[in-house]
């Protein structure tokens, strides 16, 4: 009797994870496993001049991230840190006041719009992100270089830093603007209209109108669609990777760390230094993903029942 | 004209302005989205203007989006001179083969933490969320050191089990948040009647649970049609293109290949999954929603 009690009790735990063994050893084996491998190898001096032989170092790698002169992991945070900041400011902004012109009453069209302004979001982002480069931004025949050699001016759009880092926000921009706008569009569709002509009476003006009653009420309905804009502007690596360094380098720096981290690997061989530099970009992520997402937070109230 | 002002005529005259003012709004926001929806195709609508043109016409300074001569040269060397054909039959190979693996690992997966309770379930599902947290650029040198030691590398499948790997995780999350918002009642009912788990799963859950895996099949179907890093990385045998390192290649041969091909061939890739983004937006959102937030 109590043998068979064990044996279900055995059964009933073993159940769920042979059901979920194939998914789970999948993911074991294609992201665990190189996760653990990336850890270790950050330990490891291997590069392109001990590709065999290499041999664990310590945290020698990880002070180098923090001590490397001005081409360093340190840079390309700063970057990355700027890039998010400006990408998240541009994107609000800009898809406020679009979402807020495409409400207004006096648009008919405003389906067409919409579906025009969504094309970017259905494009495969590398294409785009090439169209953009090579047919925009290309010295030669590029667009925008037609534009500005027809003014009178040659401008370098990938080759310096600046331009390089400009060239990219709007490329981004193109690329995330339409889910923005539509995230910001769902919510103002949401917004209560009595509140907004109550404030008119009150004598609001049209910027307070928004500061005050539209803008504060839908940031709770779009907060979470934004948390994960941030994240994902924060890993961003196609637009500068496609459009500086791959297939080659257009000699502009603009490395965030993941494009950094890639480089050190593929480009510079620095197979131990590149860990490092993983293994520390993912420390930051998972302490910001414990942080924000909702799983982590409310413990135990969720799993109680059933 | 001092005509007396009468009520009537006051209130006319209030409405003509307010009309106005009506009118001249409209024309300033159409006019506003129109320049808007131009600079947002911009890019689209000169790749277009550039993959039918003459090849020499490409350096021309004139601001002309279109070509002043129209031609379909781009689009037949690119299925004469290019394996374009190969490399559309390898993406479609990979995009059908990864649905179907995820979705066939995701399903008894996200049945289990749906309807099981085991210890560190919450633990695992938490586990989970953060590796799906890690940008997977971070762990490409190690992916292909597996890749390689696995004897995969520059084949089809070393590029199925890292796409099948990468999405397990949204597969078996997706489906389980929606698993889990159909009640367990209706399996109970059939399991009275002498049902077994795999008949559960196979006649009630799945038919109920068809938008979550039409959603799921189009995200993953999206996902490997879109991915290049893998693709460019990892083979290097053009018998083994896909669409992306094609594509990708294609505008690495700067000084002899030719631009409105690689123009052409942007189009030709994007076509088909625009196509599947129009056909699924509409059900995207909702199945998405129900199977995402929810724990």
């Amino acid at each position: 009797m109590k043998k068979k009690e064990g044996f279900r009790r055995f059964e009933r735990e073993a159940r769920p994870w042979l059901f979920a063994s194939l998914s789970l050893l999948t993911i074991l084996l294609v992201v665990v496993f190189p996760i653990g491998h990336t850890v270790y190898l950050s330990f490891t001096n291997m590069g392109i001049y001990n590709y065999y032989d290499y041999s664990l170092i310590g945290f020698g790698n990880y002070l180098d991230a923090f001590s490397l002169g001005s081409a360093s992991f340190l840079r390309s945070l700063g970057i990355t840190i700027l890039w998010t900041a400006l990408n998240m400011a541009l994107q609000l902004v800009i898809a406020y006041v679009l979402a807020v012109l495409l409400n207004s009453p006096h648009l008919r069209l405003r389906k067409l719009y919409k579906a025009l302004l969504m094309i970017p979001w259905a494009m495969p982002g590398y294409v785009s992100i090439l169209l953009w480069k090579n047919g925009m931004f290309n010295g030669q025949f590029g667009y925008l270089s037609k534009i500005f050699s027809l003014l009178g001016v040659d401008v370098d759009f990938l080759s310096n830093d600046i331009m390089a880092f400009l060239s990219c926000t709007v490329v981004n921009l193109w690329l995330a603007l339409p889910f923005m706008i539509m995230i910001i569009d769902g919510a103002l569709q949401s917004v209560n209209r009595e509140l907004f002509e109550s404030a008119e009476l009150d004598g609001c003006n049209a910027i307070k109108k928004h500061l005050f009653v539209a803008i504060p009420s839908i940031v709770p309905i779009v907060s979470p669609a934004v948390l994960i804009t941030l994240f994902t502007t924060f890993k961003q690596f196609d637009i500068v990777n496609l459009m500086t360094i791959s297939p080659v380098g257009t000699g502009a720096h603009i490395e965030t760390v993941i494009v950094y981290a890639y480089q050190q690997a593929f480009i510079t061989g620095n197979y131990g230094y590149s860990g490092a530099v993983a293994t520390l970009i993912f420390l930051l992520v998972v302490l910001s993903t414990v942080f924000f997402d909702p799983s982590f937070r409310k413990k135990g109230a969720k799993h109680g029942s059933r | 004209m001092a005509a007396a002002r009468t009520w009537e005529g006051e209130i006319a005259r209030r409405k003509a302005i307010e009309k106005a003012k009506t009118v001249s709004k409209s024309v300033f926001l159409n006019a506003f989205f129109i320049v808007i929806a131009f600079l947002t195709l911009l890019p689209i609508i000169y790749a277009f203007g550039i993959s039918f043109g003459e090849s020499n016409s490409l350096l021309s300074s004139s601001l002309s989006l279109f070509p002043e001569r129209w031609t379909l040269e781009n689009y037949i060397s690119l299925f004469e001179d290019y394996d374009i054909l190969t490399w559309f039959g390898n993406t479609l190979l990979l995009a059908v083969s990864t649905v179907v693996l995820v979705l066939a690992i995701s399903i008894p997966a996200a049945y289990a933490f749906s309807r099981f309770r085991f210890h560190m379930r919450g633990a695992t599902i938490r586990f989970l969320i953060i590796l799906n947290a890690f940008p997977s650029v971070l762990s490409l040198y190690s992916v292909y050191t597996l890749v390689r030691e696995l004897g995969l590398s520059n084949s089809i499948g070393g590029l199925l089990l890292v796409y099948v790997g990468t999405m397990a995780i949204f597969g078996l999350y997706n489906l389980k948040g929606y698993f889990d918002t159909i009640p367990y009642e209706i399996e109970e009912a059939a399991r009275m009647d002498g049902c077994s788990t795999f008949g559960v799963i196979m006649k009630i859950l799945l038919p109920l649970a068809r938008p979550a895996l039409a959603v799921t099949g189009v995200m993953v179907l999206i996902y490997v049609w879109n991915e290049y890093i893998f693709a460019v990385t990892f083979i290097s045998n053009p018998d083994f293109y896909t669409l992306a390192s094609g594509l990708y290649g294609l505008q690495a041969q700067e000084s002899t290949g030719s631009w409105p091909v690689f123009f052409a061939a942007s189009l030709v890739v994007s076509a088909p999954i625009l196509l599947v983004f129009m056909l699924a937006q509409r059900h995207m959102v909702s199945g998405l929603s129900a199977g995402g937030v929810k724990e």
